[in-house]
């Protein structure tokens, strides 16, 4: 038995030698997890997960569920969460499906989980989810604390999935999401309820934001859409590895942080979707975004959901403020707004003027020949029976 | 505008035999001329309880009856037996088990299926083949190939919708398998695994499907279904056992071939010898291309196979300068290897099918069962590697009711002179068997970890070995796994089937980064325990025909820098080996030999390089190789020299015979074993302070050993007659590369010193 040990122990140790050269360094050379304090106790009034096996594990919950509540008002939300829910609106915000009805419907989620790799290997520890009731945001933080316990875990976050009609997330697509739904198949068989409802607000982030403040993670918006830092907190990479750590120490105090980190995501994602539904309310308005790319992505979007006078603000707003590549990327799709309002002539303008300035790729610059060639001939017509 | 050429056979084959029979020059190389008589087919019914539709579009295809093998292997798998089908290439196997695949989806459209091929050509030419037979059949059947070149916009639909999937062991291991909560309906539904190639999966490679197969079966049992195997193998001696090892469960072995076989001639060649003193031959290489050309240019169709990627484009240019355009067409002989794109490999293969490709060159890719339809010709330039290749090549060449000819030329290795001295050994089938050893703990201990990733592991459960539960909690207390409720859940970051190649024991490679013109590009990698005799600093590196030197080896991160140069010398690198036993599992000994086998530390270190001319081998210098020793615990056979073979011996004498036998017996070992020559490592020890005798040491160069040292063990009489069969029968006068190593560098009675020690005479 002895020689079995020695000779795993060197197979192991190799392997894990390997496994170190190119990757990030063991839990104990980072000092994250004794310098953060918990947070202030009190603050989270926690519900405890049934024990199920008592013999097992005495005095150990093996799940638990903190909540808490904030005000509307202290999120400064202006759209999200007050009224009806436009199904256009929600149709800018990335749904795919059918829309729900009430804010209420909506689940703002967001996972913690034990490796960036996906995979049946990769467990869900911690699960964050808010939702809307009254006047207030009802953020529940679900926490496997025994790996052996995943099966109550996981139905509990079921129950508390299925009376909703959508969910939001960030990235949630190529990452929470399928998670999710792998945990679902090992610990209990079961599919996701909300699979084809969902809304995943990294793509109108980016849609929005990418070229004016370059990364789009939830953390650089914080800081340039919402102007609202994050302080002390622990990097998503050595997440995984402090969970680890909890699970062998046992020391709320590991575990704290991470907490703290998922909880402001979830929040942080609640105040980004109001961003977005606010640029949108606003470009209907008449105020398209400064930004003129986004501008551009706007009306791209517009166009989409029928929204035709919002979509035209929007290109007008793009081409105004764009420089003369962004300009030739909209022309043609700004020319036919002008067109079907009746503005040939300006449309007309609009093309020769570039063509002349010699911008766009050569495919482009045939395409719009093509257009002013057809222009040129309506305008003619629209001479000749006018006279 | 080209006009198309056709060939009518100008000459017969039956002509040109003729001729070659009676060429005076020819004769004298032949070894062995054989003629195998044709057989007749032997026929059945179609199973009464195949779906009708099935039975209806095979007759409309012409397929009145099946092959009696092809009707056994139906009866078998349909039964719910784990089967194996062991019979030559053309034979009909695919329909052993496309058939009961279709009959289940015909009759139940969610039954699901998995179809594993060693390579990915092989299973592009499958799905091909399936699809056909299931439009022609006019049922709802989804087949796709899942494997590195999959999509990934379409891999969601495959793994939903796929009744068929079909992949190689290594997208199982990284792509499904740590994925399967994506392939429910699969693995929910799975009724048949297809293991097609069985004898290819052996060795290190076998020996970690084994692993991979225990994992899908863990994953299958997750869900519920407990799919039947229908295995295929050339034939070998243990394939029961090889699929039971596989299985793990009984096996039905099916090998009564019912397939029909026209008549064949086999030839073996042995190229004449050259240089008598330094016991060379002509080369091969020329030989073939003499016959490949002979054949061709009387328009038969032939294919060539030759034993690397570079004598495959080697051999292509020889044989191309043979048939100058115009006169000849352009692409009258195709090259075909791996590297080839997919698009290429197609044509070619439809080329050959309809016979618009009349000759083609090629490694042993061309010789697994991807459908080229039947040649006529085949010509071999070198031994294979073992029986089973040979007669797969072989087996390239031959129509059910014509004549064809296969052509064997043997090259200077001592293993193909063994062959071509003795031809009987490969026409009688002597015993060769694929080895795999699936509980190599370092093996094990790897796929233990992607199993825990895949589906926590229960404390009682068993994967593989008895250790199991130590193995567990080891990892445990590693932190590698977490111990909770009873089941030993993954608790890492990482995700352990990354990095993990099934096709070598270590994922420590050296990588080749060739930087000629500026640019860095990674052309090819070689295993840690051979990086420092090919890689060494100033080590002349042979790729694809150019010389590369190394100019920088990075030993700590494993990367060795190459630059193109053209010089007119080679490197030699020589390497001091020695070896501690640490465990002797069985002992036997005898007046001569004492022989036994154990496990054993390898250190091994490259001292010095030799520059050596091309052609002439005149050493023009040397220098120092710094490289750390390496240690390799593995297994080890060992043969040692009892007092009564040598009494009386010089010491010098001991000492050359001891090299000698070594060279031998290393030579010929890879007979019996079925695998490479570098899989296995030697050394000699003059007073081995183990058995405090001269001792030769065949060691497994796998960390743990896959099962050769225990086979050689076991069949030490058989090596040790091959070897005097061998040195008995090698054409050269006092030793040779061929036989026991060149007379001029161990000494000039190196072969009557080892005759002697193996009682000759």
């Amino acid at each position: 038995m002895n020689d079995l040990r020695a000779r795993i122990a060197q197979i192991v140790e190799r392997d894990r030698a390997r496994h170190e050269q190119g990757g990030n360094g063991g839990i104990d050379r980072n000092p994250l997890y004794a310098t953060v304090d918990p947070p202030a106790s009190g603050r989270y009034p926690v519900a405890r997960g049934p024990s199920i096996d008592a013999a097992v594990l005495p005095a150990q919950p093996r799940f638990e569920v903190r909540e808490r509540r904030i005000a509307l008002d202290d999120l400064g939300l202006e759209i999200v969460g007050r009224g009806a829910c436009d199904p256009l609106l929600i149709a800018h915000l990335g749904l795919k499906g059918a829309s729900p009805d009430r804010w209420q419907d909506v689940l703002f989620l967001d996972t913690e989980t034990t490796g960036l790799s996906g995979g049946t290997g990769t467990y869900i520890f911690l699960i964050g989810v808010a939702h809307f009731a009254g006047s207030e945001l009802v953020l529940r933080q679900h926490m496997l604390l025994d790996l052996g316990a995943e099966r109550e875990f996981i139905a509990g976050l079921k129950s508390e999935i299925e009376p909703f009609r959508a969910c939001a997330s960030y990235n949630g697509k190529a990452f929470d999401l399928p998670i999710i739904r792998t945990r679902f198949v090992m610990a209990i068989r079961s599919e996701l309820t909300v699979d084809d409802s969902h809304l995943d607000l990294l793509h109108p982030a980016r849609r929005l934001w990418r070229d004016r403040f370059g990364s789009t993670t939830l953390k650089q918006l914080e800081e340039s859409v919402l102007d609202d830092g994050r302080t002390a907190d622990i990097p998503g990479w050595l997440i995984p590895d402090a969970y680890f750590h909890y699970l062998r120490k046992r020391d709320p105090a590991i575990i704290a942080p991470v907490l703290e980190h998922n909880a402001r995501d979830v929040i942080s994602l609640v105040r980004i979707t109001d961003r977005v539904a606010r640029a949108v309310a606003a470009a209907r308005t008449g105020r398209a975004p400064d930004h003129a790319p986004a501008a551009y992505a706007l009306a791209r979007i517009f166009e989409r959901t029928g929204e035709m006078d919002a979509a035209f603000g929007c290109y007008e707003s793009a081409y105004c403020d764009g420089d003369n590549t962004l300009r030739a990327k909209l022309a043609l799709g700004f020319a036919r707004h002008l067109e079907r309002r009746g503005e040939v002539e300006r449309a007309l303008r609009m093309m020769e003027t570039l063509v002349a300035l010699g911008v766009g790729s050569e495919r482009w610059r045939e395409q719009a020949e093509s257009r002013i060639r057809r222009l040129a001939k309506k305008r003619w017509r629209k001479l000749a029976t006018a006279s | 505008m080209r006009t198309a050429v056709r060939f009518p056979a100008r000459v017969s084959l039956e002509q040109i035999l003729d001729g070659l029979a009676r060429d005076p020059e020819f004769k004298q190389m032949v070894t062995r001329w054989e003629r195998i008589p044709p057989r007749r087919a032997s026929y059945a019914e179609f199973p009464a309880w195949m779906d009708g539709r099935i039975s209806a579009t095979l007759r409309r295809r012409g397929i009145l009856s099946l092959y009696s093998h092809q009707a056994d292997a139906l009866e078998t798998a349909h039964a719910g037996k784990h089967t194996v089908v062991v019979t030559p290439t053309a034979s009909g196997k695919t329909l052993c088990y496309d058939l009961p695949v279709i009959d289940a989806i015909a009759k139940d459209p969610t039954a699901r299926a998995l179809y594993i091929f060693p390579t990915k050509a092989l299973a592009q030419d499958q799905l091909a083949e399936l699809e056909r037979l299931a439009k022609d059949i006019d049922i709802e059947l989804k087949t796709y190939t899942y494997d590195g070149d999959t999509p990934p916009a379409v891999r969601a639909a495959i793994r939903s919708a796929g009744h068929v999937v079909i992949t190689n062991p290594d997208m199982l291991h990284t792509g499904i398998l740590p994925h399967h909560t994506k392939w429910v309906k699969l693995f929910e539904n799975l009724r048949y695994v297809v293991l097609d190639e069985l004898h290819t999966y052996r060795g290190v490679f076998g020996s970690n499907v084994a692993n991979v197969l225990r994992r899908l079966r863990r994953i299958c049992a997750f869900y519920g279904s407990h799919p039947v195997f229908i295995c295929t193998s050339a034939t070998i001696a243990n394939p029961e056992e090889l699929a039971r090892r596989h299985v793990e469960d009984d096996v039905v072995v099916i090998d009564r071939n019912g397939a029909p076989r026209g008549e064949k001639v086999l030839a073996f060649v042995n190229p004449p010898v050259v240089n008598q003193s330094l016991g060379v031959r002509k080369s091969a290489l020329f030989i073939g291309r003499d016959i490949a050309a002979t054949l061709l240019a009387s328009g038969i169709q032939t294919i060539a196979f030759t034993r690397s990627r570079v004598s495959t484009e080697l051999l292509l240019t020889y044989l191309r300068a043979r048939f100058p355009q115009p006169q000849w067409p352009p692409d009258l002989v195709r090259g075909y290897r791996g590297g080839y794109l997919p698009s290429e490999r197609r044509a070619i293969e439809r080329g050959l099918r309809d016979g618009s490709v009349r000759g083609v060159v090629s490694t042993n890719a061309l010789e697994l069962g991807i459908d080229i339809g039947a040649l006529q010709a085949a010509v071999l330039i070198g031994y294979p590697g073992t029986i089973a290749s040979t007669w797969q090549q072989m087996g390239r060449a031959g129509r059910r009711e014509e004549l064809s000819a296969a052509f064997l030329v043997a090259t200077s290795l001592p293993v193909d002179q063994y062959i071509v001295e003795h031809p009987d050994y490969v026409l009688q089938r002597s015993p060769e068997a694929g080895l795999v050893n699936p509980d190599n703990l370092h093996l094990l201990v790897q796929h233990l970890k992607c199993g825990a990733f895949e589906i926590p592991f229960d404390r009682k459960e068993r994967f593989g070995t008895e250790d199991t539960p130590g193995v567990l909690s080891y990892l445990d207390e590693q932190g590698i796994l977490h111990e909770a409720d009873g089941r030993y859940h993954w608790s890492a970051q990482s995700f352990p089937a990354e990095g993990m190649s099934l096709r070598t024991a270590t994922s420590d490679n050296v990588v080749i980064v060739d930087q000629t013109n500026g640019r860095q590009r990674v052309i090819g990698e070689i295993d840690r325990f051979g990086a420092p005799l090919t890689l060494h600093e100033q080590a002349i590196y042979l790729h694809e025909g150019r010389q590369l030197q190394v100019e920088r080896l990075d030993w700590e991160n494993a990367k060795a820098y190459v630059r193109e140069v053209k010089v007119d010398y080679y490197t030699q690198a020589g390497e001091s080996v020695r070896i501690r036993v640490l465990d002797e599992f069985a002992r036997q000994d005898s007046p001569r030999f004492g022989r036994a086998h154990g496990e054993v530390l390898v250190s091994m270190i490259a001292t010095i390089y030799k520059k050596l001319t091309m052609y002439t081998h005149e050493n023009i210098g040397w220098g120092k190789i710094h490289i750390p020793e390496q240690e390799l615990q593995t297994t080890s056979f060992w043969l040692s020299l009892s007092e009564g073979a040598t009494a009386g011996w010089p010491k010098e004498r001991i000492e050359i015979a001891l090299a000698g036998l070594g060279n031998l017996l290393h030579g010929l070992a890879p007979l019996l074993l079925m695998c490479a020559p570098h899989d296995l490592g030697l050394a000699v020890e003059v007073r081995s302070p183990h058995t405090e005798r001269p001792t030769i040491y065949l060691f497994d160069m796998t960390p743990g050993g896959i099962g050769f040292s225990e086979r050689l063990f076991k069949s030490t009489d058989v090596l040790l007659e091959r070897a005097k069969e061998h040195l008995a029968s090698c054409g050269c006068g006092t030793g040779c590369p061929s036989c026991v190593g060149p007379a001029y560098a161990l000494g000039n009675d190196v072969r009557e010193a080892v005759a002697d020690l193996l009682s000759l005479k």
